[in-house]
């Protein structure tokens, strides 16, 4: 089709805010499918992001509009992962479209996702059409989010549409808005080919899918193409795009959107951000914003049973495949045993990662706390990275310590600052800067205001995302980039369960937070860890010094006291059943701690 | 000739007991004749020839709730279907508040010649607490009966571990235990079973769970007073005078064949365990048409039956004989389990020797540690 008949956008929303549900009506109001062949949000296709509510994988959707004059238009749909740790893809994304519709829910305002996405847009010179979600609900508060919408984002409310994704209401007005308002492509149809990869996923008959923009050129089907970065050869084995199902076609034409069959083995063979050009005919620059995908969190992953480390391997093999910015390397333990150290661009990331493992290949997994890369120059000038506590050298022997600092920013109404203040100067932040959003209108108390600060990375992996929640009961919102490494001096604590150290469980905190963490770990172990056939010991230290200290007591009594004839089965079934717990617990040592321990270990306040 | 104990189950009750998770009904009593028509109608259908029965057991529910007559006609009917060895152990629970010197009279001279009496506690408060239907006077009442009426095989049950108690008051309780003179004791852990008044309780918070520490601190003391009473323990929860072991319990221990009847009773032989119907009804509809209710059946695996044997057999203090085990499964127990055996002995719950492997009164408390180590992997 003509570059002109073409729109390439994008939906921008916080989570909850009705972005699928809006992909859902356009598709539907499109007669891309019929009502009836509607489930819900068909743009969310893994099981784990249905059930978070959000989106990890973007897909592009083909719309066919006709206008009311009877001219025909393709409309690409671009779906945008909405979550921080995928800011990386997000600005992929958002490169491969002119447009995007802003969603902001009216019962709630803009939070700091979308104003960071927002701003993503901006930067890629995107036409931005802001829309007013659930402006049918009572709780809806138009005008107060309509002046934010103004002083934030300077959109008049002329400019600003009011839909309800959920009735259908005002989402025709928005389809002509994006005929009218979105830039069509502007490719250069002779020149070389030049397609972005925004996306892409493994598939086991086709071997890797890239989801792509076509810039400039042409691709057909055969066509042996490569990769500007990865300097990947391919050859095209299938060329289509989806209205939401595959639908092949011979040729993906300047300006647009669809997918590229590429038989590659692994998805880091063909890296979202890549510009895939021809073989024959390569194109001298590639597209900017190329940047291969760097983890920010690590944590060790570890199975609850030692001889499920094979198939833990496998697991983790398979998942790379799909997963471009995972990383992992082989890691042991002496009282853990084997498993892998893994990189994640973010807490959410790894979360999806550890539930995919479990759900995806059946294993029983245990994680160690997340942290950070570490840099550190030892005292004999050599420098090296850490990214496993584990590995820290002795205070003695680090002349400078390095840890990477994120820029944050938090919206939330003005009422918590107080406590959301208190909480970020406790996580070691800086506080850059305070900016009200709009003129509170309506209910006292609707002021709402944006907090940037400068915090270590290390600080808010915890539950710091956690905690601004509940103190500003669910309101406030968090977004982070990463800033740089600043000089730093912290130390390492390690805990003994039974006198033996357990690396999984060693904290790299500043020197003043010594006690309190170590007894907060102590504690929260002592919690979690039943009692034993023995007394356990549970000790924090630091070097050699011990800061903290509790005793699990020895289990005392585990006996049914009564076993008749007509209790024996139940009462073997019982015993099997315990047994069986006993599978699921990890040995350190002799003590067994039940998986959960080093989960709500993770969650512990410090 | 097989030897076969008979077990007999009387699903009703007045009122279900706070702690109570078996098979009874409260409320049902009307049906009582009809129940016992049809059990004299099972074991008709059930009679057995070529097996000697050296045990017969009343259980519950409340089997004192069944008139002596009643009593009488199924042991009648029992003795018209089965060989009833000479010097049978009979014995019949009874709960205190049921009975009275009469009926125990009735009892003694049809045949029933060992008492079971749930006593409890000798506390009236925490009588109450456990929804038992009768105080401390009815208790006392009861023992004195029973002998006027000529019992001279007397078990009472009594409940430690309840949550609150003193240390000081059980050692009291146990000296007032003792002094009733019975010569069978059953000492039973208060546990809070799904299902139960207790487990709703503590679920809204109204009732403290049994403490475990203090619950184990209970049965050290009552072991160790037993035992300086004359009381020999032979199993985690039972003592008794010298030959005065429960055999119809032993039975279970050891792995002999038994013989359940009756709505919910379990039966075992032959590597076989079969259940009957928990619902009186299906059990009441069944017989009345001349049909046995419906068994399920587990065929035991030698593996798992194994697994049993120990779990059974550790409970006694005589333990687990290492010979039996090879002549029943022909495997070697020090080779087959050696290093839980290590482990278990290193830790102090089990002591073994050539011939046998037996619970540490420290593993009597955490035996079913001991057992799940002898469970199939």
């Amino acid at each position: 089709m003509d570059q002109k008949n073409i729109r390439n956008f994008c939906i921008i929303a916080h989570i909850d805010h009705g972005k699928s549900t809006l992909a859902d009506r356009l598709i539907e109001m499109t007669g891309a499918l019929r009502p009836e062949e509607m489930s819900e949000q068909v743009m969310d296709s893994m099981e784990l992001e249905r059930e978070r509510g959000i989106t990890i994988k973007a897909k592009a959707i083909r719309l066919n509009y006709r206008r009311a004059d009877g001219e025909g238009f393709l409309l690409n749909l671009i779906d945008t992962p909405g979550h921080v740790d995928f800011s990386y893809e997000v600005s992929r994304t958002l490169a491969a479209c002119e447009g995007a519709v802003l969603v902001v829910d009216a019962t709630q305002g803009i939070q700091a996702q979308t104003l960071a996405n927002v701003y993503l847009a901006m930067e890629h010179n995107l036409e931005i059409i802001p829309v007013l979600n659930k402006v049918d609900l009572p709780g809806a508060e138009i005008d107060r989010v309509m002046a934010e919408v103004k002083s934030v984002l300077g959109y008049g409310e002329e400019a600003v549409l009011k839909i309800s994704a959920k009735t259908g209401f005002g989402v025709s007005g928005l389809l002509e808005a994006v005929v009218a308002r979105i830039p069509e492509p502007k490719g250069a149809p002779e020149r070389p080919l030049r397609a972005l990869i925004f996306d892409s996923h493994y598939d086991r008959y086709r071997g890797v899918i890239a989801y792509l923009r076509v810039i400039d050129g042409t691709i057909r089907r055969g066509d042996r193409l490569r990769l500007m970065a990865a300097g990947t050869e391919m050859e095209v084995l299938e060329a289509g795009f989806f209205n939401p199902k595959e639908c092949p076609v011979d040729e993906l034409g300047t300006g647009e959107v669809g997918y590229v069959a590429t038989g590659l083995k692994q998805v880091g063979d063909c890296p979202v951000g890549d510009t895939v050009t021809a073989s024959a005919r390569s194109a001298e620059t590639a597209l900017p914003g190329y940047r291969p995908a760097k983890p920010m969190v690590f944590a060790g992953i570890y199975p609850t049973q030692a001889n499920d480390y094979q198939e833990l391997r496998e697991a983790m093999e398979k998942l790379k495949l799909n997963d471009a910015s995972l990383t992992y390397e082989p890691e042991n333990s002496p009282l853990m045993g084997h498993g892998f150290r893994c990189g994640f661009l973010g807490l959410l990331h790894m979360d999806i990662v550890y539930e995919r493992l479990e759900r995806e290949f059946g294993l029983s997994l245990v994680v160690t706390a997340p942290g950070v890369r570490y840099l550190i120059t030892k005292t004999g000038g050599e420098r090296i990275t850490v990214i496993n506590p584990s590995e820290l050298p002795e205070p003695s022997e680090i002349a400078i310590m390095e840890e990477p600092w994120v820029k944050v920013s938090i919206i939330s109404p003005a009422a918590f600052i107080g406590p959301i203040m208190e909480l970020v100067r406790a996580s070691g932040g800086n506080h850059r800067n305070t900016h009200f959003l709009g003129i509170a209108v309506g209910t006292e108390g609707a002021q709402r205001v944006q907090l940037d600060y400068d915090m270590p990375l290390r600080t808010i992996l915890t539950t710091f995302y956690d905690q601004l929640k509940s103190r500003s009961r669910g309101y406030a919102s968090l977004d982070y980039e990463f800033e740089g490494y600043r000089e730093t001096r912290l130390v390492k604590i390690d805990v003994l369960v039974n006198d033996e150290m357990v690396d999984a469980f060693s904290r790299i905190v500043p020197p003043a937070e010594v006690q309190e963490v170590g007894r907060a770990l102590v504690h929260k172990l002592k919690e979690v860890i039943p009692r034993q056939l023995f007394a356990v010991p549970i000790q924090a230290a630091v070097g050699g010094r011990i800061v903290a200290r509790m005793d699990i007591a020895a289990k005392r009594k585990d006996v049914l006291a009564k076993c008749y004839g007509g209790d024996i089965t139940r009462k073997r079934k019982l015993l099997e059943k315990q047994k069986e717990g006993k599978k699921k617990m990890k040995n350190i040592g002799r003590v067994e701690v039940p998986k959960e321990a080093f989960l709500s270990l993770l969650k512990t306040d410090f | 000739m097989t030897e076969l104990a008979l077990y007999i189950h009387i699903p009703f009750c007045r009122c279900r007991c706070h702690y109570c998770s078996f098979v009874s009904t409260a409320g049902r009593m009307a049906e009582m004749p009809a129940y016992v028509c049809a059990l004299i109608g099972e074991i008709n259908l059930r009679r057995r020839t070529g097996a000697l029965v050296k045990t017969i057991y009343f259980g519950g529910g409340t089997p004192s709730l069944l008139s002596a007559s009643q009593v009488g006609e199924i042991l009648a009917a029992v003795r018209a279907n089965y060989a009833v060895a000479e010097g049978a152990e009979i014995t019949l629970e009874a709960n205190p508040g049921t009975i009275d010197k009469e009926y125990l009279q009735n009892l003694r001279q049809g045949g029933i010649n060992r008492l079971s009496l749930g006593v409890q506690s000798l506390d009236g408060g925490e009588l109450e607490f456990l929804g038992r239907q009768h105080g401390t006077a009815e208790a006392l009442a009861a023992v004195c009966q029973a002998r006027a009426a000529g019992f001279d095989n007397l078990s009472l049950d009594f409940i430690y571990g309840l949550p609150g108690r003193s240390i000081r008051k059980w050692r009291v309780m146990l000296r007032e235990i003792i002094a009733l003179g019975a010569e069978h004791l059953s000492l039973y852990a208060l546990t809070v079973e799904e299902g139960t008044m207790l487990a709703e309780l503590a679920r809204c918070g109204a009732m403290a769970l049994p403490d475990p520490d203090a619950t184990a601190r209970e049965y050290e003391v009552a072991c160790r007073v037993l035992a300086q009473a004359g009381y020999q323990q032979y199993e985690i929860s039972n003592w008794a005078r010298q030959g005065y072991s429960s055999r119809h319990n032993m039975t279970y221990w050891t792995g002999g064949e038994y013989l359940g009847l009756g709505c919910g009773a379990h039966s075992f032989g032959g590597g076989v365990r079969y259940a009957a119907t928990e619902n009186l009804d299906a059990y009441l509809v069944a017989l009345g048409a001349g049909c046995l209710s419906e068994l399920t059946e587990e065929v035991l695996t030698p593996r798992l039956a194994l697994s049993e044997a120990m779990m059974l057999g550790l409970r006694l203090n005589s333990g687990v004989a290492v010979d039996d085990i090879r002549t029943r499964f022909g495997i070697d127990l020090h080779e087959c389990f050696k290093t839980e055996i290590k482990e278990l002995v290193a830790l102090g719950l089990l002591e073994s020797d050539n011939r046998h492997l037996k619970l540490t009164l420290q593993g009597r408390l955490l035996g079913n540690e001991v057992f799940l180590r002898f469970m199939p992997p």
